[in-house]
């Protein structure tokens, strides 16, 4: 069994002029992977390229070791997905619907209608196998399309924007289940571009920008919870030098810093150091994501 | 208060450890979702009364001669004549299999795309051509249905009415087996990839439907103005762009009964001519179909 979920080599997508995907070389391990990137990075082209949906441009792609251009139908026999958009038929039950979508993935009629059971219980949906897809609320929708990714029991599994159009309380229960997915033995790959749903879910980053590779690695190992995020009014820059100073580990993007000052308390280290210096605080994140920071150091931050 | 007790179990999730069919239970699960969507099985009531309807009204006239035959006192073979209907029975057939293209191709093509199923597909052991082929498959079973059912009432309502006995009426009329199952193929071929053509175009169902059905009314009209009233050199070969003239044709000649008003008779047009323009129609529809599909799936 490989250890590789997936792999891009030089991969260049293009719809028309447009420019989706370029030279990206990225091996990403099995496990948790978020993909993340603002609207337009590219993600979801990647997901689909990597599907075998869109061809592409230059470059190739393997998921778990398989070839996408040669080995397409044995890598989507090992696969689930949920796409950000709609993949429900309106006019089915979710009954009907999962036992289909278990039937696509090879499962004979009993055995897909004992996992459509048991997956619609696992996502919460249990009552409302009966009713129409169509009558489904948004939150409802989404755990469907969950529900058909991994009915079939799938080695791994692409969520494109999984908590796109769900409330706090729905966001919550979807991550919840995402991150539960790896104890299922099942690897998963999320795109999001919420910075802390990858953190909260995953254990491995992809991060992307207009198609580029901007940063990937290891998540767990990048968390600093001493790591403060300031943003000023005013450019911070003689701020930054004073904290440094003062024992405190400082970068810079702009009018952001991330402070890190593990010797004591860093808030009470920002405040007496900003107001020395006459600053204006604009917005201080309560405990620095290390993806943020990330995104500080290698790119725009979301 | 009760001394009943209880406990709430996380049953958790169970791996799958069963059996896989891959790319063949795939492909048997599509054509089996096929046959229940157009039939509208497992849907609301309203879309089931289409199908049945054209269900009925192909068996009716079938159920009725054969009832004839058996009730009217004298009533044989002979003097009503069934057998000789087998061909004017497929030519109801045929418009009834027009109806039902119309009907059926957008059905299994057009909400896939507009709900976004295929995503979902795309993650399944499934090629493009899988799934059209799947989709296919399903429209030429219920098709078949539809006109190899009439053809079996009246098969067997045929040998019922032989005076020496059922049985050597199921013998004396077996040669007509392959030619039914010949008709039915031919109508098939005529009709059913060029619904999957403009489904395959279309993003509304009522939209697809009503283009199917008008284009084939055109075409017969086009091709019936060009062949009969028109007076340039070829204008017979026009006979070839109406898929349900030609298919009729076909059918009638297969059964020995040649129509002289037929665009193909009155062109002076080999049916086998006829026969092969159907295919070439066909394949140049499934084509379309199919790399528009790869682009989908």
């Amino acid at each position: 069994m490989t250890d590789t979920a997936f792999t891009a080599t030089n991969l260049g997508h293009a719809f028309g002029d447009v420019v989706a995907l370029h030279g990206l070389d990225v091996s990403v391990p099995r496990g948790r992977t978020g993909l993340v990137g603002a609207n337009g990075a590219g993600k979801s082209t990647l997901i689909k390229v990597l599907l075998g949906i869109l061809d592409p441009t230059v470059g190739s792609t393997s998921v778990l070791g398989m070839d996408s251009a040669t080995e397409l139908v044995d890598i989507r026999s090992v696969i689930g997905y949920m796409p950000e958009g709609p993949c429900l038929p309106l006019d089915q039950t979710a009954a009907d619907f999962l036992v289909y979508a278990a039937g696509t993935a090879g499962l004979p009629p009993e055995a897909a209608r004992q996992r459509a059971s048991d997956v619609l219980t696992l996502v919460g949906l249990d009552e409302e196998r009966f009713r129409y897809l169509g009558d489904f609320s948004t939150g409802m929708k989404q755990r469907a399309k969950l529900a058909q990714a991994i009915v079939h029991d799938p080695e791994l599994v692409f969520l494109d924007e999984p908590t796109s159009g769900l409330d706090p309380s729905g966001r919550d229960e979807m991550l919840d289940l995402i991150a539960r997915l790896g104890s299922f033995g099942i690897d998963v790959v999320v795109s999001s571009h919420v910075l802390r749903d990858i953190e909260r879910t995953c254990d491995w980053v992809v991060m992307l920008d207009e198609g580029t590779l901007l940063h990937t690695g290891a998540i767990g190992g990048d968390i600093d919870e001493g790591a403060v995020r300031v943003e000023f009014a005013q450019d911070p820059t003689a701020i930054a030098q004073d904290l440094e100073r003062r024992g405190a580990s400082v970068s810079q993007s702009g009018r952001s810093l991330v402070v890190r000052y593990p010797a004591g308390d860093v808030y009470r280290l920002v405040r007496d150091t900003t107001a020395s210096n006459n600053g204006t605080l604009r917005r201080l994140a309560g405990a620095s994501s290390s993806l943020e920071e990330l995104f500080i150091t290698h790119g725009e931050p979301l | 208060m009760t001394d009943t007790t209880g406990a709430v179990y996380d049953l958790g999730y169970e791996p799958y450890e069963g059996e896989r069919r891959g790319r063949s239970g795939a492909r048997r699960t599509i054509i089996a979702d096929g046959i229940r969507r157009v039939l509208g099985l497992r849907r609301k009531a309203r879309r089931k009364v289409l199908p049945w309807g054209l269900v009925i009204i192909a068996v009716i006239p079938a159920v009725v001669a054969v009832g004839l035959a058996f009730f009217i006192p004298g009533g044989t073979t002979d003097n009503l004549d069934i057998a000789s209907e087998y061909g004017s029975f497929y030519v109801l057939g045929g418009t009834i299999v027009l109806l039902f293209s119309a009907l059926a191709a957008p059905e299994l093509l057009i909400p896939d795309r507009r709900d976004g199923v295929l995503s979902m597909l795309s993650s399944r052991p499934l090629t493009s051509n899988d799934y059209v082929a799947s989709r296919f498959a399903s429209v030429v079973i219920v098709v078949a249905a539809f006109l190899l059912f009439p053809q079996l009432v009246l098969y067997i309502g045929e040998a019922g009415t032989y005076a020496d006995g059922i049985f050597a009426g199921f013998v004396d009329a077996a040669h007509k087996i392959p030619k039914s199952i010949a008709v039915g193929a031919v109508y098939t071929i005529a009709l059913v990839p060029l619904a999957f053509f403009v489904a395959g175009l279309s993003k509304r169902k009522a939209i697809a439907s009503s283009v199917y059905i008008a284009s084939m009314l055109a075409l017969s009209i086009i091709a019936e103005a060009l062949v009969k009233e028109a007076d340039f050199a070829g204008n017979q070969w026009f006979a070839l762009i109406a898929p349900f003239d030609t298919a009729n044709s076909v059918n009638l000649w297969i059964f020995d009964a040649p129509d002289p008003e037929s665009l193909l008779t009155v062109g002076d047009i080999h049916p086998l001519v006829g026969l092969a323009s159907l295919i070439v129609i066909a394949s140049v529809c499934v084509y379309i179909v199919l790399r528009r599909y790869r682009k989908l799936l």
